[in-house]
């Protein structure tokens, strides 16, 4: 452990503890988890903070350093059960990529932060627009004609202040994917056509970035995740959709449920992958005037 | 042969009082393809961009056998 301090962070957290889960007796923690065996310390953020400041790290790095000794920041206590101390670890360590800050993106940025992941890389060209008010997370009436990376980054750094969060207003294209991928443990397709979906999902494999897919259109949405090589969108749309089969898309309706849902599935496939727990699944189609979720097999899977 | 049919947003415009759930109940001769099943229920061939049979990805001049279960859908792009 990479303790930067003599401190014994026990002593120093005393006062800012605000649960204590006593360590299982039945053996149930009894593996080489490095917090087998110890009660699971519940700690403020104001104590974090302090802790932070004190040792000359981030919040971020703190967050990670004492979860190895099972203190846990106070605002992960609903993830304990749900995720292990080295999990909750190894999600603060991770980078994704939201390519795309609008239906999807907002909701998976905002899931991805409060289920713990620590490094976030934001993308987005474009600013938010009275249509986006029924259904994109950080639309505002106040937000209105903003950057939707910067506004996206600036409500994330009030949720989760800890995240290393960048907000790029770029548009992604076939001459900078490479370098927006480069060097992230998932990129999370949350954009609004086929063409640059199909083209992130090859830049990202080529790069042996995990990928998960999202789309959205009325009630429904597709979602799957993809650790290569075959790359699926290229074989689900064939001979791909026109400028202007996108054209007529975006003037189609999409409801404020799917892309609220479909984010919730993206980041539990994102966390699967991040998590080491699944690098692929099946093609999920939900479909929300029912309701209802169903699977599709891909050709080469049994 | 009797095919269930399930139709996904836009392409259930074409077929008025479609109910999401339950789907469509289909009659058709044997030897029908999944284009012929589309044409058959009004379905503009342009604006299908996948076919799932069974639940896998088929084409659209695939051979269809009695009791399938036929999904269509547009291009499903928002983000």
């Amino acid at each position: 452990m990479a303790m930067t301090t003599s401190k014994n962070p026990h002593a120093f957290f005393r006062p800012y503890i605000r649960a204590v889960y006593p360590a299982a007796a039945d053996g149930h923690a009894a593996s080489s988890a490095p917090e087998a065996g110890r009660d699971a310390v519940f700690v403020s953020l104001a104590g974090l903070r302090a802790w932070a400041e004190e040792t000359g790290i981030s919040l971020r790095a703190a967050m990670i350093d004492l979860l190895a000794e099972n203190i846990w920041p106070e605002r992960f206590r609903r993830n304990f059960g749900l995720f292990s101390a080295a999990e909750m670890a190894r999600l603060l360590q991770s980078r994704a990529l939201v390519l795309g800050c609008g239906g999807l993106g907002g909701h998976v940025t905002e899931l991805l932060a409060r289920s713990g992941v620590g490094r976030i890389r934001l993308v987005d060209n474009d600013v938010f627009d009275e249509s986006n008010l029924n259904r994109q997370r950080f639309c505002s009436e106040r937000a209105l004609g903003r950057p939707k990376a910067q506004t996206t980054r600036e409500a994330l750094a009030d949720i989760a202040a800890h995240v290393e969060a960048e907000a790029l207003p770029v548009a992604a294209d076939e001459h900078n994917l490479a370098e927006l991928v480069a060097g992230m443990d998932l990129a999370l397709d949350c954009l609004d056509s086929i063409t640059a979906k199909t083209a992130l999902e090859q830049a990202a494999l080529a790069a042996g970035v995990p990928f998960v897919h999202g789309s959205v259109l009325r009630d429904e949405g597709f979602c799957y995740a993809n650790s290569g090589p075959a790359a699926r969108l290229k074989e689900l749309y064939p001979s791909g959709v026109d400028r202007q089969e996108e054209a007529m898309g975006r003037r189609e309706g999409i409801s404020a449920l799917a892309p609220a849902s479909v984010a919730c599935l993206m980041v539990r496939l994102g966390l699967n992958i991040l998590l080491g727990r699944s690098p692929d699944s099946p093609l999920l189609h939900l479909d929300l005037s029912v309701p209802e979720l169903e699977r599709f097999s891909w050709s080469d899977k049994a | 042969m009797k095919l269930t049919v399930k139709l996904s947003t836009t392409l259930r415009d074409c077929v008025p009082g479609y109910e999401p759930e339950a789907g469509l109940q289909v009659d058709m001769p044997e030897g029908g393809t999944v284009a012929q099943l589309a044409q058959h229920l009004g379905l503009p061939l342009q604006d299908i961009k996948i076919v799932m049979v069974n639940g896998r990805q088929h084409k659209v001049d695939d051979l269809l056998r009695d009791g399938d279960r036929v999904a269509y859908f547009p291009a499903v792009g928002g983000g």
